[in-house]
């Protein structure tokens, strides 16, 4: 199932969990001129000139961000925390 | 690709989301966040951006959309829809028509341009817009429907921070709807993501009414008759005629309303042909949805009805809903809040097959509900939605509607004084700075109290267990009785231990009952009901019993709830004495019985009772599983009343030489309300010398060195007697004895009616 959880102030992150990975998506809103990086374990997102860092456990972990969808992916062994 | 529509989370709408199932998203090639073009039926296209789609869905081919994107592509759940990616451009130019009753001044243009950017329109579509609480904030929506009336280049374009956005000189009602663009409809403009915390409940009556609507085939394959009758009930403000409006809109069915006492003509036999009226018009509109709201109005029990019109009208109806004539596709639904009001006769299958109870929302569905309220308000971002989700036991969705609405009207009333209401139009940079802070929403939360409890509703004492000097195990026991079962629910599960459901506090007078109880409810994070005993009395037959039934259903109904009985020995004493009253104390104490320990359960209410006469109580109150804890509260003892004493001289200014252990060794016998008047003695005697030997003029700069003194402690104690003697003493541990050892029973008769003190 999925749970919520506040991470990048006021957006929700949304976590789904599938069989096989983990996926975190939240939706800045299609107009925020946002970007994101994996570096070292942590999710960097630079949002409307605010900058919010997430940790994710170590692991495979794949962060993109898509007409303000940020997604971030990481693989199940490691990212069920 | 075809895939099938499925309603979003209630958290995800709003947003021009569509969440496909990750078999579908890797078919089509598809990546978080791109466009797709959804194309439904009538050639109408719906533009979305994708987003992950829910575990559970995987493989099974669906995608979930939220009502605006159905209704733009003109599908209903359970359609299939087609799916593209789709192939946008950046527009250059963008021109929108707002409507006509929108009166902004300025140029709103970079305002639309922020809540535009990065949306994909197309010609002739209508887009939400959210302007904060404009002066449109009175109409249903929050958001405001922008027309998009053409486009650079043309087709569908995603708007950019460099589009140049027009506003049309038409208003929006003027401009020629272009492809796609959804119909006026006379259905209501509800959609399933509006309605929060009722998902099991829409899940069933969709069940009754989309699924026989849909798919009669079913239903002759296996020679049923589809279900036509939907009965729904709850406490008002839960949002039954919500959910009616909602599956009427859904499912595009002609949708038709009665209102009880518009149909009632005063021509004899008028009424009815009114309802049949109805009745056919809706069969020649097939399939069609009746819908009955506060269905009691016009059925109620033909026996109990005084006039011969309703007893009419009730018989109509039942003949209309399962006479000799096929009513066809044509589905009631009512709705009541009074559901036992209504006629028997229609209360069974083949008219309403179903009743559905919709009840207050638990705190998940409290959070949908705020979610719902909440999606288009500027909020800050310091509100957490979830904190007020747990903090509102009781509240129905109408309450938490009226919660926001009263926050956001704070939040309003903050700017006022810039508006000049003498002006047509307002500003457009003013509504920008409308936000709705977290001092707005808590505010509001003064003010709204739930609606069901509202008769019995007390304000919530302040006073925490810190406030309650000694009786430490008098505190652990009321804590493991009614905290706990709340707050470690699944140990109590997994011990298979169900929690008490009342408790019993005894003891001399003014040791602390009434306050524990205060105490308790205000830690409790539960709703509380305080009863009086002797204002449940009424002087009709039965009225004082069903006093006693209306307090416990409204705590049924809003639980997690504590009831409290202050003196409860007034209105459950013995039973069986010389009776003076015409047994109305009897049957109040039976019906109390009953309520306690009956057939009907007892979910997360508890009991708790307050009496310094524990031996005049029924003894059947007592035994277990009706007031099954007995907590003694007892006579302080000298460290009991050190801390009363610390408790109540906390905040007074006193002297270095006061020594609170002498004066808990010097008050035997003086119980918690004794201390209270010694403290309060010694600080007016203070207060006393003070005024008389100070100049009025200077009392202000020199109020701040007064100290209570001993010497003002001595006076006070010679004021003060102790309350309780040791008689009176003795016999309350007797009685504790006796109830230690569980035998209520043994109270022998001679002793009951004499008093202590």
């Amino acid at each position: 199932m999925t749970s919520e959880q506040q991470l990048f102030d006021e957006t929700p992150l949304r976590r789904f969990e599938y069989d096989d990975t983990v996926v975190l998506a939240a939706d800045v809103g299609p107009a925020a001129d946002a970007s994101v990086d994996v570096v070292d374990g942590t999710v960097i997102v630079v949002a409307d000139g605010h900058q919010h860092e997430q940790e994710i456990p170590a692991g495979d972990a794949r962060a993109f961000m898509n007409h303000g969808v940020l997604t971030i992916e990481l693989s199940e062994e490691e990212g069920d925390n | 690709m075809r895939l099938t529509v499925k309603p979003l989370k209630q958290k995800d709408a709003g947003r021009g989301l569509a969440a496909i199932d990750r078999a579908a998203m890797d078919e089509l090639d598809l990546e978080n966040g791109d466009y797709i073009v959804l194309e439904g039926k009538q050639d109408s296209r719906a533009v979305a951006r994708v987003w992950p789609g829910y575990p559970e869905d995987e493989g099974n081919g669906i995608v979930r959309i939220d009502g605006q994107l159905r209704q733009e592509a003109n599908v209903g759940i359970d359609d299939h829809v087609n799916i593209e990616k789709a192939d946008v451009n950046p527009a250059t130019s963008v021109t929108v028509a707002l409507p006509q009753n929108l009166r902004v001044r300025g140029n709103v243009g970079p305002m639309i341009r922020n809540n535009l950017s990065g949306q994909a329109v197309t010609q002739g579509q209508t887009v939400p817009v959210s302007f904060g609480l404009g002066p449109l904030s009175s109409m249903s929506g929050q958001k405001i429907p922008l027309k998009i009336a053409e486009t650079e280049p043309s087709g569908t374009v995603v708007v950019t921070d460099s589009t140049d956005i027009q506003v049309s000189e038409m208003p929006a009602e003027q401009v020629h709807s272009g492809e796609g663009a959804p119909e006026a409809r006379d259905t209501p403009d509800v959609t399933y993501e509006d309605i929060g915390g009722l998902d099991r409940e829409l899940e069933q009556v969709r069940e009754m009414i989309e699924l026989p609507m849909r798919h009669p085939e079913l239903f002759q394959q296996l020679g049923i008759e589809p279900p036509k009758g939907v009965l729904l009930h709850g406490p008002p403000g839960t949002g039954k005629t919500l959910m009616a409006k909602a599956v009427a809109n859904e499912i595009d069915a002609y949708f038709t309303t009665i209102s009880g006492p518009e149909i009632m003509s005063k021509y004899y036999g008028e009424s009815e042909e009114q309802l049949r009226e109805i009745f056919d018009e809706a069969s020649e509109n097939s399939p069609a949805i009746v819908f009955i709201d506060e269905i009691d109005s016009i059925a109620p029990k033909r026996g109990e009805t005084q006039g011969d019109v309703e007893r009419r009208v009730v018989a109509q109806l039942l003949s209309l809903m399962d006479g000799l004539e096929e009513r066809g596709q044509v589905i009631v639904i009512g709705a009541t809040n009074r559901v036992d009001a209504i006629d028997p006769a229609l209360r069974r299958g083949g008219r309403f097959d179903r009743e559905i109870e919709i009840g207050v929302p638990d705190k998940e569905g409290r959070k949908e509900i705020l979610q719902v309220h909440t999606r288009g308000m500027p909020l800050s971002e310091k509100i957490d939605i979830e904190n007020y989700a747990e903090n509102t036991h009781g509240f129905v969705g109408a309450d938490l509607a009226s919660l926001t609405k009263e926050s956001a009207m704070n939040a309003l009333r903050r700017i006022r004084p810039e508006l000049d209401l003498e002006s047509d139009e307002i500003d457009a940079e003013v509504l920008e700075r409308l936000e709705i802070s977290d001092t707005d929403f808590r505010e509001a939360m003064k003010g709204i109290e739930p609606s069901a409890l509202r008769e019995v509703f007390v304000e919530v004492p302040d006073v925490t267990w810190d406030s309650v000097g000694g009786l430490e195990d008098t505190k652990e026991r009321l804590r493991e009785t009614i905290q706990w079962p709340l707050e470690y629910e699944d140990v109590f599960e997994s011990m298979d231990l169900e929690a008490a459901k009342g408790v019993l506090m005894y003891g001399p007078p003014g040791t602390g009952k009434t306050l524990l109880a205060k105490a308790v409810a205000n830690e409790a994070q539960s709703n509380f009901i305080s009863v009086k005993g002797p204002e449940l009395l009424n002087k009709f037959v039965g009225e004082s019993e069903k006093g006693v039934r209306e307090v416990f259903s409204k705590a049924r109904e809003n639980a997690p709830t504590v009831v409290f009985f202050d003196e409860i020995d007034s209105i459950a004493g013995e039973r069986g004495g010389g009776t003076t009253d015409s047994g109305v104390g009897e049957r109040v104490v039976s019906q109390l019985l009953t309520e306690l320990d009956g057939i009907e359960e007892m979910e997360n209410v508890v009991v708790v009772a307050t009496t310094n006469r524990p031996d005049l109580i029924d003894d059947a109150l007592l035994r277990p599983g009706r007031l099954d804890r007995h907590v003694h509260v007892p006579v302080p003892d000298e460290d009991a009343r050190r801390a009363i004493f610390q408790v109540h001289t906390r905040n007074k200014p006193l002297a270095d030489g006061v020594d609170l252990d002498e004066l808990a060794r010097r008050t035997d016998g003086y119980v918690g309300a004794d201390i209270e008047a010694v403290a309060r003695e010694a600080s007016m005697a203070a207060t006393r010398e003070f005024i008389n030997s100070v100049d009025p003029e200077e009392i202000g700069d020199s109020v701040s060195n007064v100290r209570v003194t001993m010497d003002h402690f001595e006076h006070a104690l010679e004021e003060v007697g102790p309350s309780v003697t040791e008689e009176t003493r003795e016999r309350y541990e007797e009685i504790e004895q006796r109830f230690d050892r569980a035998e209520p029973g043994v109270a022998d008769e001679s002793t009951a009616s004499r008093t202590f003190q």
